[in-house]
């Protein structure tokens, strides 16, 4: 449980954190909730760090004409209690309250989840069914991307070498849309062994899932249904057509294919209660 | 500083916070890693990633001049020490050879094959990984029933069976019971094999002072004298060269009951570098190379009448050993035979061990060692019957058990029950919940298809161990009281608290005996320069039998005292209580502080009485001590996903006299959080080539708080025969009633559906696919 | 752990089979493969690699020396492949049977099998033992996929 030797920085501006990334030899740290334990399993041996945590304007929530701008260094707990968060995209706070424990929370960071597409990982079902984007910055310049296609398969992202996940944006939530996630969670570590979250309006759904295959996605079929008119069970029950699930320990694929059924009608039937 | 104050006050019976918490919640304790000594150096040790495998070469030599490596020891370097002990014996018993390193063999994954020794923790780590093993991998089996199998791989090639022993125990006539049964229920019950997990992981620092050829060594263990005895011979050290020093331990549960290769290795290390080396246990370490606990595959029988009543108990018993015996590996189950009546009248047992060798670690004791498989065994199938004659369970178990009038009650399996009042607990935990009604709501439950359960166990355990004759290497303990010349006191326990609370309980003690103050007494242990002899922590002893033994320290002590205070008052009418001795004539009294003071001055001593203040006894329990209770769980069952939820938890239990309610409680809460894991989440999981998948806490669910129910606890109060205080031990207990009440519950909530017995741990994937119609 | 699934490739099945046999593009299309190097036949008339292997997903890397086996060449319609190769962070074996089978102008590459992993890697990565192992099978039979583009 010791990492290998590594060079560590933590520089104290953007700039200067993107240009000791340049060469793409270097990893960023940003919570090192998943970072730290990979290396000290040493399955994880990066040569150097870049710590993001003393790097200025990484760690911000606001609005701005209607869309919610998070700085990927926001860490889980402070958008779980934002206030701002609760009020315009009560299905984030409600998202990031779900991860892991207080600890976990207190530490690891919007950016850090993403980045590192954990096919489990909460945050991912919620920001797709928000339609969410992600700024990347590098030396190079900015691009911002829809996280559906920055989410590329299992831990892989669409992050070129070099390039930092610098926000993540949402829209502010629609008047008549009722949100929920709803996980059957991993007893030993909080990840979600099926999560789904819904957002449901008249005439509109949109419904992400974490946990059942390679990486998080958009359940379209789910969604037309309901937005075609159909019932939550219904809709629910085709969330796992054609997916090739996930099988471990804790959950045979049959077994998640079974949940995210399940897991998917509950969130629907509390997004519409929760619409207004 | 407070000066003695005189008290009448009783407070044992009190609920005084602990005096341990203070240091342990505000960060200030020590561990062993947390020491440093001058010029030490760090171990890491190289572990087999084979669960079987020949080593055909070891390639140490890039490790070897690694910068800031010092030494790399390969099992040829350590074959003069002496093997791990394995301490119990059974006849016939075979023992592998189990050297501190591995030589041309590995036998599980773990398995130590060699130790860097460097300068700093990280350079021995990363010299670790540029040693080159070359294995050869053989068939491995870890699975006791496939071990068993005709032609299934020998875990030690010298016994192709992987049998290690075969045990037969029986009392009455269990045949004859079987055959004249009105009713018989079978059941194949499992406990699977768990991960103990204390928060302190082991670890060890040694340090060899080579003038005095005398050896320190500090370690993580539930058991410093033992461990000074055993790790000397090892070592080939005299004994009274050894000193085994137990900083503050982070918990043990029985695997720090044990002596480890890591121990013997660490002093080996210091022996040869001269210099003092810190060896600390990983998390994954910790997973793969400490004991194990459980590890049952359980084959029960049950004989009864129709009307209820219990008539036989036959048991096949195959125990997972792993590959090696620890110090009392072997010894487990055999505590599940002797406890494998429970609290009824079963007049005719059989019993059948069967110890297989698999290539895993071993199993050793983990709270309640081999009880908890006992009464999981034993209440799971007094349900089963009570489901098979359409009897209520409390009804069956009303019926059946051991009267108040019977005790001393000698048992089928040779134990005399001290005392006990079974129905008692059993009838305040009916009321806690209000049973009837309770079965009432859970009936309209079940009309609105919800699966509702309610699960039952009343749990007897075996514990203050124990009668020396009946424990491998005595089971008395020790207790060293001292009066300083100012009057404090100073209470030195053989036991050797690691969490438990001794230091507060056995100062309740002493300062009720003593009429002082309770911060006028400090408790101390683990230091084998320091404190007697003593046998350790462990099997719900500490109290009972460690507490027995300060018991009679201090009534020795309080005659000296009494003698001292006759001659000081010149009358030999007097009294010794709150703390002074007052003449019952006169009224004149002198303070304890004065006859301590007087007693080292030794300006005048009471005729035929030595200088000093100060006792030692070591105590011999006549018996054990068997404690008793009764969990009752209500569980609810999600449909949809198998979900369980303990929606009630309630535990009565009768442990004897109480010395605090509080340490009492904690005990319980804690024992139930660790039955609630092995019923619901947890399993060590081997894979069939002898990996262990659930090798992190990602993946190995230990309860958390927020996974605990609320628990609401009851006593009743029967005191034992066996020790003075009339304290029967608790330490196990929650663990022990918890597992069977919990299963019990769950297979209530499923028996509309026909479900007779699901084995733990129960998870959601699991009891969905009950709830699909599989059979597990 | 057992795998299995089907991949198309736009090749006859006759043609397929033999790219999968070829050591080059086996080199260039298992991921993170340094190289593959005929080591000859074993006992059994196994066809030998010797291969070395850089695993990386995300921040996870491992570096593994093994071999490469085809066994049971039943042209065009079977051989198996098995995969060995140990580390620092443990060990792992893959062992399966491709079958070809005609679809159309192209091939269904159907893979049936069982990975074992030892170490480091199977007491800590369980959770993503399962979609770890396909998502390197995709990424192989993609890099399959566009080596065959490159050459028609
Ligand atoms: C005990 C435990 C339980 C957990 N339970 C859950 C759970 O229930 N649900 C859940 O979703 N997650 C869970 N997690 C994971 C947790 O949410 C992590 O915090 C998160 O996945 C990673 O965020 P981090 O800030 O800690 O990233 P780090 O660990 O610092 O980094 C993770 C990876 O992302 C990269 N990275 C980080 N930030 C950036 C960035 N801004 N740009 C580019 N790359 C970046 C790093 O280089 C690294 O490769 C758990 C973790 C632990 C330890």
């Amino acid at each position: 449980m010791i990492p290998q030797n590594f060079a560590y920085s933590s520089p104290n501006s953007l700039e200067a954190a993107l240009d000791q990334l340049a060469d793409g030899s270097a990893k960023v740290l940003a919570g090192g909730m998943s970072l730290i334990p990979l290396m000290k399993l040493r399955l994880a041996s990066p040569e150097s760090l870049v710590d993001l945590r003393r790097v200025p304007g990484l760690k911000y929530i606001r609005e701005e004409n209607g869309v919610l701008h998070i700085g990927a260094m926001t860490t889980h707990y402070e958008v779980e209690s934002s206030v701002l968060v609760r009020a315009t995209c009560p299905l984030l706070a409600e998202a990031a309250a779900s991860i892991g424990d207080v600890q976990v929370r207190n530490a690891g960071t919007i950016g850090g989840s993403v980045a590192h597409a954990d096919p489990a990982a909460d945050y991912p079902a919620s920001l797709l069914a928000l339609e969410a984007s992600v700024t990347l910055a590098s030396k190079a310049g900015e691009r911002t991307l829809s996280l559906e296609d920055f989410l590329v398969d299992t831990m892989t992202t669409a992050l070129e070498p070099g390039e930092i996940v610098r926000e993540v944006t949402v829209g502010v939530e629609r008047n008549d849309v009722g949100t929920a996630y709803a996980k059957m969670l991993q007893p030993a570590s909080g990840f979600a062994i099926v999560g789904v979250a819904a957002r449901i309006g008249t005439g509109f759904a949109r419904i992400g899932v974490t946990g059942l295959a390679s990486k998080a996605y958009r359940a379209r079929n789910v969604e037309a249904l309901l937005e075609g008119g159909a019932d939550a069970a219904a809709a629910a029950a085709v969330i796992a057509e054609g997916i090739d699930a996930n099988s471990d320990l804790h959950a045979s694929a049959d077994y998640r294919r079974h949940l995210a059924t399940v897991y998917a009608a509950r969130a629907i039937r509390q997004a519409i209660s929760r619409a207004r | 500083m407070s000066t003695t104050i005189a008290t009448t006050e009783k407070l044992v019976g009190k609920s005084i916070r602990r005096r341990e918490d203070p240091r342990l919640i505000t960060g200030t304790a020590t561990y062993v890693d947390d020491l440093k000594l001058p010029g030490m150096h760090h171990a890491c040790i190289l572990r087999s990633p084979h669960a079987a495998a020949k080593i055909r070469s070891l390639d140490i030599s890039a490790a070897q001049s690694h910068p800031g490596v010092v030494a790399v020891f390969t099992g040829p370097d350590v074959a003069g020490v002496g093997p791990v002990p394995c301490g119990a014996s059974l006849p016939g018993l075979r023992v592998p050879h189990h050297a501190i390193l591995a030589t041309d063999r590995v036998y599980y994954v773990g398995h130590a094959v060699a130790v860097v020794v460097a300068t700093d923790r990280y350079v021995a780590a990363d010299a670790i990984d540029l040693i080159e093993v070359d294995y050869e991998p053989t068939a491995a089996v870890a699975d006791p029933e496939k071990a068993l199998e005709p032609g299934a791989p020998a875990v030690h090639p010298e016994w192709p069976d992987n049998v290690s022993f075969t045990y037969h125990q029986e009392g009455g006539e269990p045949d004859k019971a079987f055959a004249e049964a009105e009713v018989v229920v079978k059941q194949r019950i499992t406990s699977q094999r768990l991960v103990p997990m204390p928060m302190e992981t082991r670890g060890c620092v040694a340090e060899y002072h080579t003038a005095e050829k005398s050896l320190t060594l500090w370690s993580s263990t539930q058991i410093p004298h033992l461990l000074r005895t055993l790790v000397g011979q090892m070592l080939g050290l005299s004994e009274n060269r050894v000193r085994v020093i137990t900083p503050e331990v982070g918990g043990g549960f029985g695997c720090k009951l044990n002596v480890y290769a890591e121990e013997a290795l660490a002093g080996f290390v210091a022996m040869k570098i001269g210099k003092p080396v810190k060896w600390i246990e990983s998390r994954r370490e910790n997973f793969l190379c400490t004991i194990h606990g459980r590890g049952h595959v359980d084959y029960y029988e049950i004989a009864a009448r129709r009307d209820g009543t219990v008539l036989g108990l036959r048991l096949k018993l195959i125990q997972d050993l792993g590959a090696y015996q620890q110090l009392l590996t072997p010894a487990i189950p055999t505590l599940s035979v002797l406890m494998m009546p429970g609290l009824y009248k079963f007049r005719n047992i059989s019993a059948d061990i069967i110890g297989v060798f698999t290539n895993c670690v071993p199993t050793d004791a983990y709270r309640g060692a081999g009880r908890p498989e006992a009464t999981h065994g034993v209440e799971r199938m007094m349900d089963l019957l009570a489901a098979e004659l359409n009897m209520d369970p409390a009804e069956i178990r009303l019926k059946n058990f051991i009267g108040n009038d019977e005790f001393p009650y000698a048992t089928a399996t040779g134990l005399s029950y001290d005392s006990g009042d079974y129905a008692a607990p059993l009838k305040k935990a009916l009321d806690m919940v209000n049973y009837h009604a309770l079965r009432e709501d859970q009936r309209k439950a079940r009309e609105q298809g919800r699966l509702m359960g309610i699960g039952i166990s009343t749990y007897g355990e075996i514990c203050a161990f124990g009668p020396s004759p009946a424990t491998p290497a005595g089971g008395w303990e020790s207790a060293t009281v001292k009066i300083d010349p100012s009057g404090k006191v100073t209470v030195l326990t053989g036991a050797s608290p690691h969490g438990q609370g001794e230091e507060t309980t056995f100062a309740q003690i002493a300062a009720d005996e003593l009429g002082v103050s309770i911060d006028d007494v400090i408790v101390f242990h683990g230091d084998t320069a320091i404190v007697q002899y003593g046998i350790g922590t462990f099997g719900s002893r500490g109290t009972a039998v460690g507490g027995a033994a300060l018991f009679f320290a201090l009534k020795d002590l309080k005659a000296k005292i009494k003698k001292f205070g006759e001659m000081m008052l010149e009358s030999d009418d007097i009294t010794f209580s709150g703390g002074v001795c007052t003449c019952n004539k006169t009224g004149n009294t002198v303070s304890l502080a004065q006859i301590a003071g007087m007693s080292y001055r030794a300006m005048r001593l009471p005729v035929n009485e030595e200088p000093g203040m100060q006792a030692t006894r070591f105590w011999e329990p006549p018996n054990f001590a068997f404690p008793f209770g009764a969990h009752i769980v209500v569980t609810e069952i999600d449909r949809e996903t198998g979900h369980v939820e303990v929606s009630r938890y309630v535990a009565v239990d009768d442990c004897g006299n109480i010395i605090n309610p509080l340490l009492v409680a904690g005990q319980v809460h804690g024992g139930v959080a660790q039955g609630l894991g092995q019923s619901l989440w947890e399993q060590a999981v081997y894979d069939d080539t002898g990996q262990l998948i659930t090798g992190e806490l990602m993946d190995y669910a230990v309860p958390k708080a927020t996974s605990m129910p609320w628990i609401e606890t009851g006593h009743t109060v029967t005191p034992s025969p066996v020790n003075p205080l009339g304290v029967k031990g608790v330490g196990e207990a929650g663990t022990i009633g918890c597992s069977p009440a919990v299963v019990n519950s769950v297979v209530d909530a499923l028996s509309p559906l026909g479900v007779r017995h699901i084995d733990m741990p129960m998870t959601p994937e699991k009891v969905w696919k009950i709830l699909q119609g599989e059979r597990i | 752990m057992k795998i299995g699934g089907s991949y198309e490739l736009a090749l006859p099945p006759a043609r397929a089979y033999t790219v999968l046999q070829d050591p080059s593009i086996l080199a260039r299309c298992m991921p993170g493969c340094d190289h593959l190097n005929r080591i000859g036949e074993t006992a059994e008339g196994h066809v030998a690699y010797e291969m070395k292997m850089k695993m990386a997903i995300s921040s996870v890397q491992g570096l593994f020396a093994g071999t490469v086996k085809l066994a049971d060449p039943n042209e065009p319609t079977s051989f198996r492949l098995i995969v060995e190769g140990s580390g620092k962070v443990g060990f792992m074996k893959g062992e399966g049977v491709l079958t070809f089978v005609a679809n159309g102008t192209g091939t269904d590459v159907r893979y049936e099998g069982e990975v074992n992993v030892g170490g480091v890697i199977a007491g800590v990565g369980q959770r993503l033992l399962d979609v770890t192992a396909k998502h390197i099978i995709k990424k192989f039979f993609g890099k399959v996929a566009a080596a065959i583009g490159e050459m028609e």
